[in-house]
């Protein structure tokens, strides 16, 4: 009897054993985002609808320290399973060992279209020829107007040229005694006044760093370019249109900047479509049933230069995950088109089959518009200059030339020394 | 010998402890200083390279202007106006007028709200008191004082006053609230004896009070230097070290050297450099001023 109740005993906890291993617990892994979770909750949770076998942990983290907090955590074998990052990261990532390479995924289980359906496609590799991250989304940087201070200012058409919108911000503070063109000049390495100035060079045909017919890389402006665009934005500050407080702000999306235009303080900004759409959002709230006084335009492009940049996040998978499969399954979910038509809706996908089909809207015509004048950062990735250092480089020195520390002329004296001395003699 | 083999025995796990503890991170640190370690390189290590990054730091064009705002703007001048506010507000509420009107413990507990506030805290609400629409330049305007804002965190000459401005009023009341116990402790009869043989209000402060309180001083001087000399929050939360590089400090150069120009060798020289001035100036200020002024105090 007692036998027979021990064996009993022993197939029952193997039956349940059994079950519990049928239902496991289900994988996790972890999602580090660095906007703001409820762009991306609604996806992860349907993602885990469809796979119960995996959860995800979503972790939130400020772009500003996103890129050094990986980089530290995966050199220690730490860190979430998948991450958001700037396209332009992903080569020195790859490089650094830090993100695991997506090529047999890619051949294994590829997105639908292909890897080839996906723009910035040269960022997403390290030098090493393999592929390191999946481009996630795409944007450019665009001006935006508030089309009522510009009409009090007497401006009936949209600056075509530098020189116009330097006359029209111009106007814009003589007339009304609003700001004109109000951008971030803040001088900590974010994006700041260097996505202004790479676009101020661009669009004169120029570029900081640009590769040789041989491979090699160079710095692309002299002496004169850097101190040029610096008295260009300079003027802005000196004669008043863009308010000194303006040197200490760091992003297009600063709330001083963002609250000026939402309030019509201010008649003139730079920023990508997601600033632009929570300024138009901030509007429509403050001022329900009032048509919308904006209007988005590309950046002045001379000769039908670049004038600005096409840009975008990818998501790159931790060198130290200990489920890559699952990570990988979660990243392809993440760049699918269901994300993008149902819940994603702030940004735009960085495949071209899915941005075809966006219809930009009224407002976000300028936009569109400016995709036609936008380049990658190219060089600027695969270079030998880490791109932190370019922005941080960049933004001290306009920093100390528009605060008037020092001359326009010696500042970017020093800013191309700083920058020309990581790049190796032979490029 | 017996007895001194015990004592050692006794003392040599702590002692150990204490060197993995605090002698680790400084070795490792310097070690680090003397390689060319990138962010980027981790996980590959960085090469030997000498003393070339502290020959680049020495001779690099901004290392005079950090130095300049660490040790003046950063450390001299809130160090100095620090200790004067406090031994000020420490007086004020040791008066017996404020006691008479019951007003001791309040002042008191409104003194706590700032040193309660994390200084992350404390920037970001000065952020917004200073801003182009903040309440600064709201009364500032009101009074009639100025006709137009100013750009407190962004104008070379109102950014490094702001700054201390922050750092002082997150700082001082640890330091009022620290002379005011040692306040307390000076025996009533000391004032009566002065005030017998006919001695002023200066008198009894310069004679009497200050001896009393100047340990205290001293200790909190040498703290206070370690604090500002190091500090990093104030600055960086603040302006981030612009405009420009207007307001860059060591500890700010550190971080910039480190996390946004990946040179983890470089950035580990300058924190050897600032361990070195710093622990030059307490062994200096221990010996020449502490040492002798406590000496003719107790």
């Amino acid at each position: 009897m007692l036998k027979l109740l021990a064996a009993g005993l022993i197939a029952g906890a193997a039956m349940i054993g059994t079950v519990r291993l049928v239902n496991a617990d289900p994988v996790t892994i972890t999602f580090r985002f660095n906007d703001t979770e409820q762009e991306v909750r609604g996806a992860i949770d349907e993602f885990q609808r469809e796979n119960p076998d995996i959860k995800v942990d979503l972790q939130r983290i400020g772009w500003k320290d996103a890129r050094n907090q990986f980089l530290r955590e995966a050199a220690v074998g730490q860190g979430p399973d998948v991450a958001h990052v700037a396209q332009v990261w992903v080569t020195e990532m790859g490089d650094a060992g830090a993100v695991l390479p997506l090529d047999n995924f890619l051949k294994k289980d590829p997105p639908p279209n292909g890897f080839s359906d996906f723009a910035a496609k040269d960022l997403a590799k390290g030098k090493d020829g393999h592929v390191y991250g999946l481009p996630w989304t795409t944007d450019t940087w665009a001006m935006v107007y508030r089309t009522d201070l510009l009409k009090a200012a007497g401006i009936d058409t949209l600056p075509q040229s530098w020189d116009d919108l330097r006359k029209d911000s111009e106007a814009v503070y003589k007339k009304t005694g609003k700001a004109g063109f109000g951008y971030p000049a803040g001088s900590s390495a974010s994006g700041a006044i260097w996505f202004l100035a790479n676009f101020y060079w661009w669009s004169h045909g120029k570029a900081l760093i640009v590769q040789k017919p041989g491979g090699s890389y160079a710095l692309g402006v002299s002496v004169d370019d850097v101190a040029n665009c610096m008295k260009y934005f300079k003027q802005f500050i000196d004669d008043g249109d863009n308010p000194q407080s303006n040197l200490a702000a760091s992003d297009a999306h600063d709330p001083s900047i963002m609250q000026a235009l939402v309030t019509g303080n201010q008649a003139m900004g730079a920023m990508p479509p997601n600033t632009y759409k929570e300024i138009l959002q901030s509007y429509k709230e403050a001022n329900p049933g009032k048509p919308v006084p904006f209007a988005s335009a590309p950046f002045p492009h001379p000769g039908d230069n670049k004038s600005s940049m096409i840009g975008g996040r990818m998501l790159v998978i931790n060198a130290n995950t200990k489920h890559p499969d699952q990570a990988w399954k979660f990243v392809k979910f993440m760049a699918s088109q269901q994300v993008f038509a149902k819940y994603y809706r702030t940004q735009f996908p960085a495949q071209v089959s899915l941005l075809k089909k966006i219809d930009f809207g009224a407002p976000l015509k300028g936009f569109a518009a400016q995709f036609q004048y936008a380049r990658t950062w190219g060089p600027y990735a695969s270079g030998p200059v880490p791109i932190g250092m370019m922005w941080n480089a960049t933004d001290r020195a306009f920093g100390t030339a528009l605060s008037g520390q020092t001359s326009p002329q010696d500042a970017a004296k020093h800013l191309l020394q700083e920058i020309g001395k990581s790049i190796p003699a032979k490029g | 010998m017996r007895d001194r083999l015990f004592i050692t025995t006794m003392l040599l796990p702590t002692v150990v402890l204490l060197l993995l503890f605090y002698g680790y991170p400084i070795f490792d640190n310097l070690r680090i200083s003397f390689t060319d370690l990138s962010l980027l390189g981790m996980r590959r290590g960085g090469n030997w390279v000498g003393l070339a990054n502290y020959r680049e730091l020495f001779h690099s064009g901004g290392f005079g202007h950090i130095l300049f705002n660490t040790f003046v703007w950063l450390t001299a001048t809130s160090v100095i106006l620090r200790l004067l506010m406090g031994l000020g507000i420490a007086l004020l509420l040791h008066t017996s007028a404020l006691k008479q009107l019951r007003l001791a413990a309040l002042a008191r507990f409104a003194l706590l709200i700032p040193w309660a506030t994390p200084p992350i805290v404390a920037v970001v609400i000065w952020r917004f008191l200073l801003e182009r629409n903040g309440a600064v330049n709201g009364a500032l305007e009101a009074l009639g004082i100025i006709d137009h804002p100013i750009a407190f965190l962004a104008d070379m000459r109102t950014v490094w006053p702001s700054i201390v401005a922050i750092m002082l009023w997150n700082t001082v009341p640890l330091i009022a609230l620290s002379l005011l116990s040692s306040l307390q402790t000076v025996p009533d009869e000391y004032y009566e004896a002065a005030e017998l043989d006919g001695a002023t209000n200066w008198q009894m402060f310069r004679f009497v009070t200050l001896p009393f309180l100047m340990p205290a001083i001293l200790v909190l001087g040498l703290m206070s230097v370690f604090w500002s000399f190091n500090n990093f929050v104030y600055v960086w939360l603040a302006t981030g070290a612009g405009p420009g590089t207007y307001t860059n400090v060591l500890a700010t150069e550190v971080y910039l050297k480190a996390f946004v120009d990946f040179k983890l060798g470089y950035s580990s020289a300058i924190g050897m450099v600032m361990a070195l001035i710093m622990g030059a100036f307490g062994i200096v200020y221990l010996r020449l001023v502490a040492r002798q002024q406590l000496e003719e105090t107790l």
